[in-house]
């Protein structure tokens, strides 16, 4: 297991937990507004139009995925092109290999740029959220996979409003919790006394 | 969010976040129920009968499979074909339906791949066995080897049904895990067992829903879903081409890409159903999977049972305009020569059967869709079944005619690998959620 956690760090957040999505849309909308910089959002459902919100832009992963496309298409036609080919032609009933059968390549360099942009996509997506197995997961909330969401502002950033005005703002919003300073924790891999303690000293 | 006051809602009893979160991880939380051990021990039961046949098959050779005559596919192809078919349906429901934005698909999908992925794994069974020598199997991958360098030949489609089979296979695999990991994420955060925090939170890869992951994760999802659809259409065109680019009467014909592309969603829809309805029954998901779900899904059954009924018709028409005298034959033995019975059981299984499903209450009762939804899935084997036995059985050469009946182990190969894919599927539902919580989650407030 890898006993770090690289995604939030040591960070302090103060954080605002709604149980609505369109009260959190709409808080974000207001923070947004009001100059507030929102380190990111915790949900367990993709909320429509939150990147947008949040002023996310589109993810380019796409670009990545043809790229690796690309590749296997190379990958087939090299593959069959060489072999059948290059290599050793099979000349079965007088017929000729050569370019010339290079609709019969077609299945394989299709399956091939099948099978690559899936697995290049995916594994471009996991190096991206830096996702990994036996990666420590940071929770704000322990029921942010469940039914809550979490609107996370980072503490060391510099902002216009003072901390306890964030914090009324995501009160006024209609957060059924707030928390001036909290810190990143996981489930899976401390000891529930552990992890109770940690939700204490929060 | 758009909503019609005609339309039904797709998640009834107005369940909250925490009410679907809590339904869907009962099994996993909870000690197994009476009927899921029943269920799985028939499971586990079956898949010793098939590792007692294949094991036989393997230690004498597969001269105990009756299939060394002139009907050299047999059994075996026949059920490797009807199992393909079957692992149709689930990337047909997540991603043909994901592009159609057809939002009850998100009740059935995570169950659906599963079944995707575990019929596969029981058609792979069949080929790889087939070829007598079973630790060979290795020897249709492009791989260099001690035979000089001769190379796989790409002209075959026995070749391309590697590739594409194999690529299907791993693309789904990818597919069900993307979608599954935050479901296990919120099983990991719920999980009170220190096992079950290490191997959820394992398989979570750490995932804690931001929303910059979200975002990404759904244009992957979708771009996923968007090559995945000509991927499936791929496979089953593939699997026909073995049997199109031969000069067998009754298999050298154009129609077998599409159509047996029709049968295989036909099929797969019949296996989800049936599944669907046990499971919905067992682990009381009722309101998760509503008759309205049903009612989809027989549609869907009724729409691809009248295009594979269309094709037996159309392939019939062409075999009898078209001149050709062993063509024509083929297709006369098919219907009236000495397996006239497995053809008109399959007309009946498949062409007629599905009709039912232009009455509303076929259509939404829920026992009556499983008998239907069991006698489209005997249907299709059979078609498999018509289209191997009886266009081998009589070939061009009346002296090499032969019948063609399975042995024991044949028969105990193919109820085995039903073991297979209901000791998989019992498993799956007890330790992983059987229904997509993320997606669900985002549609209960929905309506259709």
């Amino acid at each position: 297991m890898i006993d770090k956690s690289i995604i939030l760090d040591d960070k302090k957040f103060t954080v605002g937990i709604f149980d609505d999505s369109d009260k959190l849309l709409h808080a974000v909308d207001t923070l947004k507004k009001k100059g507030v910089k929102i380190f990111d959002c915790y949900t367990p459902f993709p909320v429509h139009h939150l990147d947008r919100a949040l002023g996310y832009e589109r993810t380019n992963i796409t670009i990545g995925a043809f790229l690796c496309g690309m590749l296997g298409s190379l990958t087939g036609f090299t593959l069959a092109y060489y072999m059948n080919v290059v290599d050793w032609p099979m000349i079965i009933g007088g017929k000729p290999q050569d370019i010339t059968v290079f609709t019969s390549f077609i299945p394989v360099i299709f399956e091939l740029t099948i099978l690559f942009t899936a697995f290049g996509m995916v594994i471009l997506f996991f190096a991206r959220s830096r996702m990994i197995h036996g990666i420590k997961e940071d929770l704000l909330c322990r029921r942010q996979t469940d039914d809550h969401m979490v609107i996370a502002i980072d503490n060391a950033e510099s902002q216009d409003l003072t901390n306890s005005e964030i914090q009324s703002l995501l009160t006024s919003e209609g957060a059924i919790e707030v928390d001036g300073s909290r810190v990143s924790f996981n489930t899976s891999l401390t000891d529930e006394e552990e992890l109770v303690q940690q939700l204490m000293t929060q | 969010m758009y909503s019609a006051d005609i339309r039904q809602p797709l998640v009834t009893a107005g369940k909250t976040y925490s009410d679907v979160t809590a339904d869907v991880c009962r099994p996993i939380e909870n000690k197994p129920t009476n009927s899921w051990w029943l269920g799985f021990s028939i499971g586990v039961l079956l898949l010793l009968l098939l590792v007692v046949t294949l094991a036989w098959t393997v230690w004498e050779g597969i001269g105990v499979w009756n299939t060394n005559k002139s009907v050299m596919w047999g059994w075996d192809i026949t059920n490797f074909v009807f199992w393909v078919g079957i692992g149709h349906a689930g990337t047909l429901i997540s991603a043909v339906l994901l592009l159609f934005r057809q939002k009850w698909r998100m009740s059935i999908n995570r169950s659906a791949e599963a079944m995707t992925i575990f019929a596969v794994f029981c058609a792979a069974i069949f080929p790889l066995f087939h070829m007598g020598r079973v630790w060979l199997g290795f020897w249709p991958l492009p791989l260099p080897n001690a035979l000089g360098s001769l190379w796989v030949n790409f002209n075959s489609p026995l070749l391309w049904d590697v590739f594409a089979i194999s690529t299907y296979l791993s693309v789904s695999l990818v597919f069900w895990y993307l979608g599954l990991i935050p479901d296990i994420a919120t099983v990991r955060d719920r999980a009170t067992s220190k096992a079950r925090k290490f191997w959820y939170g394992f398989f979570a890869m750490g995932w804690n829903g931001s929303a910059k992951s979200w975002g990404r994760y759904e244009v992957v999802a979708l771009i996923l879903a968007g090559i995945s659809t000509p991927l499936v259409l791929s496979v089953h065109t593939i699997v026909s081409m073995d049997f199109a680019t031969s000069v067998i009467p009754g298999w050298h014909t154009t129609i077998f890409p599409p159509y047996f592309v029709a049968g295989a969603i036909f099929s797969g829809f019949g296996m989800v159903l049936t599944l669907l309805l046990i499971a919905r029954y067992v682990m009381n998901y009722q309101d998760y999977i509503t008759t309205q779900h049903l009612e989809a899904m027989t549609k869907v059954i009724l729409l691809t049972g009248s295009v594979v009924g269309l094709a037996y018709i159309t392939e019939f028409v062409i075999a009898a305009y078209s001149g050709y005298e062993y063509e024509q034959y083929a297709f006369a033995n098919r219907m009236f020569g000495p397996y006239a019975w497995a053809y008109w059981t399959m007309m009946f299984c498949n062409l007629m059967a599905p009709q039912v499903f232009w009455s509303k209450w076929a259509r939404t009762t829920p026992w009556f869709i499983f008998i239907i939804s069991i006698v489209v899935n005997i249907g299709m084997w059979f078609e498999r079944f018509v289209i191997i036995v009886t266009s081998l059985h009589r070939d061009f050469l009346p002296s090499s005619w032969v019948m063609y009946h399975a042995t024991w182990v044949e028969v105990g190969i193919f109820l085995g690998t039903f073991g297979l894919f209901f000791t998989c599927f019992f498993l799956f539902a007890k330790f992983l959620p059987v229904i997509n919580m993320s997606e669900i989650k985002t549609i209960i407030k929905d309506k259709e």
